[in-house]
């Protein structure tokens, strides 16, 4: 069963994350900060990790910088961001993301790309 | 009586009878006066602005929650549903999406009015973007009966333009045109090439055959938060920023927007984005 790793720090976001990959047949983690993500990936290698980038303790993307250096990155990271820069996009795609999408991803759009991530 | 006059009229009294040198020194106390009072209401209007950009922001994260809950709902991974509870959903649903693109508006908003926008220029055909977002529209034009044509002139060519800014734009405008037309009405989107003395540019115009609005707006629909609101037609229930960001959209392009309209007569809305000379 493929393990997702969800980094967000809001309960309800998270929440309903794990209802959605929970269900179509996802093992589901979740890390609401930096460190809780280190910690998390690097236990259990995730297949999929979405990321927020706008953590309490710190961007998301640093996430990505400690996982790589560590070489445990994961098999796919996708950035979830509420904020469509130019700029942003190009920080994430230069750390490896796969994609950088704009919350709130509609939900069939993102089990489509999910299945893509994981499938390649 | 504006804060101006009241001060200009203040400072006139307070100068009767004085020497030429006297006056001028309470000139220059009332110039130092009025730029520190200049420089406050600067500072305010930023710590508003970033507000706007701050509340916008922690608005979708709830939104998103929202929004991901009920469609998880509607596509049946929690069981299916009656036919009443679908409805009920795509109610949440609908009503979500409304509330995050006026959310959207605002932040955008918030960042144009902070010189925080920026164009991220790619090359595409505007007969591309008028499908795309005369497409996105398509159930709201047969609710309402509307005629629709969309009209490229077979001549122009590829544009180098923020593809999302200028979709957004075209988006805001064809919204309202729709918005303001009543059932059985006329709308259409039309591009062409033009030149100017020095340059060249796309000229698009977003038409409709619907209420109008008089010469006396068409400077106001532009401005911050106006809605023209004396039209038979039903309130536009909208954040009234639209046309403010269309405007700030296109001038980031160096490009002009404006509407020909009178009432009873529908509108011409028109924008140019300019490019170099081919």
């Amino acid at each position: 069963m493929p393990h997702v790793l969800i980094v967000e720090d809001n309960d309800l976001v998270s929440g309903a994350l794990r209802v959605l990959f929970e269900q179509t047949g996802r093992r589901v983690s979740i890390a609401s900060t930096v460190a809780d993500a280190i910690s998390v990936a690097s236990a259990d290698r995730p297949d999929l990790m979405l990321i927020d980038l706008t953590l309490p303790d710190g961007s998301g993307l640093t996430i990505l910088e400690a996982l790589r250096r560590d070489h445990r990155e994961p098999r796919v990271a996708v950035a979830l961001t509420g904020h469509d820069e130019p700029s942003i996009t190009e920080r994430c795609t230069a750390l490896g993301c796969a994609d950088v999408l704009l919350k709130p991803v509609p939900t069939r759009e993102l089990l489509r790309r999910a299945d893509e991530w994981l499938k390649a | 009586m504006t804060r101006v006059e009241a001060k200009t009229e203040s400072l006139l009294n307070s100068t009767a009878g004085a020497s030429a040198d006297e006056r001028v020194g309470m000139l220059e106390i009332q110039l130092r006066s009025a730029l520190e009072e200049v420089a406050d209401l600067r500072a305010r209007d930023q710590l508003k602005t970033q507000f706007l950009a701050n509340i916008s922001h922690d608005l979708r994260t709830p939104l998103t929650a929202v929004i991901t809950h009920a469609e998880i709902l509607r596509d049946g991974l929690l069981g299916p549903l009656s036919d009443r509870q679908m409805e009920s959903i795509n109610g949440i649903i609908s009503g979500g999406r409304q509330l995050l693109a006026q959310v959207g508006e605002i932040l955008t908003y918030a960042r144009g009015a902070a010189d925080q926008l920026t164009i991220v220029p790619v090359t595409f055909a505007i007969a591309d973007v008028l499908r795309q977002v005369s497409s996105l529209n398509e159930s709201l034009l047969a609710r309402k009966h509307l005629d629709f044509e969309i009209d490229v002139e077979p001549t122009t060519p590829p544009i180098v333009a923020d593809r999302e800014k200028v979709t957004h734009v075209i988006g805001n405008l064809f919204g309202n045109a729709i918005d303001f037309t009543p059932a059985g009405g006329r709308v259409w989107l039309r591009a062409a090439a033009r030149r100017q003395s020095d340059l060249s540019e796309l000229l698009v115009e977003v038409g409709d055959t619907g209420v109008g609005i008089a010469a006396e707006h068409h400077d106001l629909i532009f401005r911050e938060f106006a809605q023209v609101d004396a039209t038979p037609s039903r309130p536009h229930h909208g954040t009234g920023l639209g046309l403010t960001i269309a405007r700030k959209l296109v001038e980031l392009h160096g490009g002009k927007i404006w509407v020909e309209s009178a009432l009873g007569t529908g509108s011409r809305f028109y924008f140019t984005i300019p490019y170099p000379r081919q």
